[in-house]
């Protein structure tokens, strides 16, 4: 099983918390584990690889170890430890709030300045679509084609989601998914190491667990 | 004090916690943390009251917010600095610039006499980038059986970070390195040691591994130093003497009073195999400031509110009002717990800081690898009294961290190098120690170059190396011309309330206790900035984590009265066959170690007994 570390960025109050919270819910899979005082949540998702030759698709788990801000973000107090080792960050803006997107391209900012990785995966969401409906259109203030051009720019992954009503989000998770296996393929060829061999990369000391990684991550050890 | 009826927790607030606790069939009632903003949304603004303010995230300022904001206290953490850690701070180059500058301009409490020297090869565009480095202000180790380290676990802040394992103590003596005999068997593979050391040795470590039930072996010596009772009592000679009481004990001196210098001897041995064939272990990226970040994440996560850059201005004691520099203002209904490096303006009460420590660190272009063992990236060098040239009465300890510690790019190392000695003498010392690492380090990596039976070796820069032919078995009096490369050098004195080698002392923490005429530090002055401020006392000397738990409890005890509920926290998993509730960390353990008489050789990663399998060890292979 593949294991991405996934960061949450964005201005409070745009609803960071309840995407993974409608994520994790909705979510069912037999590895669904416990998340109740882990010190991030855990959730995995199943993809298809697709193989460039046409061959019969195989199953991919992929599991996402999401890390909240815990609120640390408000007066721009994220430690060093949070942008860590990310591979991927849920970057998101509420679509009834222009300048939450102005805040979420300063927190697109931040990200590359302190996460040095070239692979970082960044996903944009527009949160909040279920109050803008066709009946009531006037509480947009962000017009998805300046959110996705902006996104367009800067290599940024691309939605609109209601953590409301979970509208779309399982696809921004699967796509994050499917984009990180793709560079973890092709990183792996490159280096030519097989992908379901990935425990130890490199040969630098051993890490030492503290705790027999007991019901919250059984496979981190020997997989 | 709170009031009796204890407050309830942040478990027992939550919904989900209510839900069952109407249900007496429900016994394992589910303790179910608050996940900051998973579940509920946050309050939008600081808070106007808290139960207490903190300032200074440094490790005992960290492990107190974590343990209060999880019983349920409300806690604004503080901070004047813009990173995390305050006096336990990793810190790129760049910022130990910035600090240097700032402890020169006498800017932070509890430091001076800051010495900075920074090769050119760090910086923009050039070979090594300044944000390449994690510089611990206070560098530490971590014993794997330490109150810490049960902590770590049980409030699951290990899940934030990563350690690595550190086996290497040498010892250095007559000019060499000696690399430390701890295990039984390297005891009689040695073929330096007689048969008759041999065995005072044995029975000296079955000794003290439960050396307080035999107080008539070490009563009688209750108030001599460790090293008369060695001699005298095991009739071990020096040099074992000065391994056990100095690498394996790591204490400063011969002096070093008998119970103290037993109970810091056991702290290696009983660590020793806890989670494999070392002593001790350190986290990667950065020591003590990653471990202050990852109780201050926990401590967030439980509810604790963050501001980095805020200072407070003053407080009124009266009125309960902290005021901070940019004219916010909270109410604290309990205490305030600050560090003495973010103490306003105006200050009158920071607890006299009798003890210095002084420390050198140094970034060198050098991998020393030579130090290591094989598939580490740490090792402790530990200088003696009288085994340096300056005639050193007090011991130097040094850490050297490698590229595998991620503190540090590849090829270069940083050594942390401390002394509790002071002034003139302490620069002296530090500067014997140096050199001696020095020229160690450039005579067992230049052997490996002389291997390969080339005269002349051509150096990166593209200038020949001229190897002197070897010179018998013995590099001792060859010094090769190749110098260490220093990329960074600084130097600086820190202050400390705590004594070296002991823990704090509660009674400083009660400046709050205003009426307390009989000591002049504790009264309210008219015009001080912060009277009714209790301050914590700085790191002290010590290279391991063990004062940092008792202080906090300490403290911890202070606000809420007891400490029976510290990091009571209970994750109960949907998976019930971990531990029983209630069972406790601190439980008798009984651990396999190396030194166990039977012969038991096989690598137990475990610990053996006890019902609790919260210390089991496991080493990702």
């Amino acid at each position: 099983m593949l294991q991405f570390k996934l960061v949450l960025l964005g201005d409070s109050s745009v609803g960071k918390s309840s995407i993974v919270n409608r994520f994790v819910k909705d979510s069912f899979d037999e590895f669904r584990e416990s998340t109740i005082g882990a010190a991030f949540l855990s959730q995995t998702v199943t993809i298809k690889d697709s193989d460039a030759n046409g061959n019969e698709a195989q199953e991919v788990t992929v599991k996402f170890e999401i890390w909240d801000t815990a609120g640390q973000e408000r007066y721009k107090s994220l430690a060093p430890m949070y942008y860590r080792n990310a591979n991927a960050a849920l970057v998101v803006y509420d679509i009834t709030q222009a300048d939450s997107l102005e805040k979420a391209r300063s927190w697109v900012q931040e990200l590359k300045n302190k996460v040095d990785d070239d692979s970082l995966v960044i996903y944009l969401v527009g949160n909040k679509i279920d109050l803008a409906t066709d009946d009531d259109k006037d509480k947009r203030e962000v017009e998805e084609n300046v959110a996705k051009t902006y996104a367009e720019e800067n290599g940024l992954l691309f939605s609109e989601v209601s953590a409301k009503n979970g509208q779309g989000i399982q696809q921004v998770f699967r796509s994050i998914a499917e984009k990180l296996y793709d560079i973890r393929k092709k990183q792996d060829a490159t280096n030519n190491i097989n992908i379901n061999s990935s425990a130890q990369r490199g040969n630098g000391p051993v890490d030492i667990h503290l705790q027999r990684p007991s019901t919250n991550d059984s496979t981190s050890c020997c997989s | 004090m709170l009031s009796p009826e204890r407050r309830t927790s942040m478990a027992e607030r939550r919904p989900s916690f209510a839900n069952f606790s109407g249900n007496s069939n429900h016994i394992d009632t589910l303790m179910v943390p608050h996940l900051a903003g998973i579940e509920d949304p946050l309050p939008e603004t600081t808070p106007e009251k808290v139960d207490v303010l903190i300032a200074g995230t440094g490790l005992v300022e960290s492990v107190l917010a974590a343990a209060l904001a999880w019983q349920g206290s409300t806690v604004l953490h503080v901070d004047t600095n813009d990173y995390y850690g305050d006096s336990a701070a990793t810190l790129t180059v760049d910022q130990i610039k910035n600090w240097v500058n700032r402890v020169n301009n006498n800017d932070i409490i509890s430091y001076n006499n800051a010495k900075l020297y920074l090769s050119t090869s760090i910086g923009p565009s050039c070979k090594y980038m300044s944000k390449d480095f994690g510089i611990d202000l206070s560098p530490k180790i971590l014993f794997a059986k330490s109150d810490l380290l049960s902590i770590l676990v049980k409030s699951r802040v290990h899940q934030y970070l990563e350690f690595q394992s550190l086996s290497t103590f040498h010892t250095y003596e007559n000019d060499s390195f000696e690399k430390l005999t701890n295990t039984k068997q390297d005891i009689f593979t040695d073929q330096n040691l007689s048969l008759m050391t041999k065995r005072n040795l044995m029975k000296f470590l079955k000794f003290v591994l439960n050396w307080e039930e035999m107080p008539e072996i070490w009563q009688p010596y209750a108030d001599k130093s460790i090293t008369q009772f060695l001699f005298e009592k095991f009739k071990l000679e020096k040099p074992q003497v000065f391994e056990l009481v100095f690498s394996i004990g790591l204490c400063c001196s011969v002096d070093t009073k008998v119970p103290l210098a037993l109970h810091r001897i056991r702290r290696y041995l009983i660590s020793y195999d806890v989670y494999g064939p070392f002593p001790v272990l350190y986290s990667k990226y950065g020591g003590a400031g990653e471990v202050s970040q990852g109780f201050c994440r926990s401590a967030a996560v439980a509810g604790a509110t963050y501001k980095l850059n805020e200072k407070l201005y003053s407080y009124n004691p009266t009125t309960q009002v902290a005021t901070f520099t940019d004219g916010s203002k909270v109410t604290v209904t309990e205490k305030i717990i600050m560090s003495p490096t973010q103490a306003p303006e105006g200050n009158q009460h920071i607890p006299d800081q009798k003890y210095e420590v002084n420390r050198m660190v140094c970034l060198v272009e050098k991998d020393c690898k030579e130090w290591f063992s094989e598939d580490e990236s740490a090792a402790v060098v530990v200088f003696p009294p009288g085994s340096l040239k300056s005639g050193n009465k007090h011991v130097v300890q040094t850490l050297i961290l490698g590229a595998g510690s991620e503190c540090c790019p590849q090829n270069t190392s940083i050594w942390y190098l401390s002394t509790i000695e002071s002034g003139v003498r302490a620069e002296m010392d530090l500067d014997a120690a140096l050199e001696a690492l020095e020229v160690s380090i450039v005579r067992e990596s230049s052997s490996d170059i002389t291997d390969n039976n080339d005269i002349v070796k051509i150096d990166e820069d593209g200038r020949p190396i001229i190897n002197s032919v070897r010179l018998g078995q013995s590099f001792k009096e060859y010094i090769p011309r190749e110098s260490v490369q220093h990329l960074m050098k600084l130097s600086y004195t820190q202050y400390t309330s705590t004594p070296p080698f002991d823990v704090v002392n509660p009674a400083l923490f009660d400046n709050d206790e205003l009426n307390n005429r009989a000591n002049s530090v504790n009264k309210f002055i008219p015009n001080a900035s912060d009277n009714g401020i209790i301050y914590t006392a700085m790191p002290s000397s010590e290279i391991s984590y063990d004062e940092v738990v008792t202080a906090a409890k300490v403290l911890y005890e202070k606000i809420v009265g007891s400490d029976d509920d510290f990091f009571d926290v209970d994750f109960e998993d949907e998976d019930n066959d971990t531990v029983p509730q209630g069972a406790s960390v601190n439980g008798t353990i009984s651990y396999e170690n190396a030194i166990d008489d039977d012969d038991d050789e096989d690598v137990d990663m475990g610990i053996r007994g006890d019902d609790s399998n919260e210390f089991v060890g496991q080493m990702e292979i």
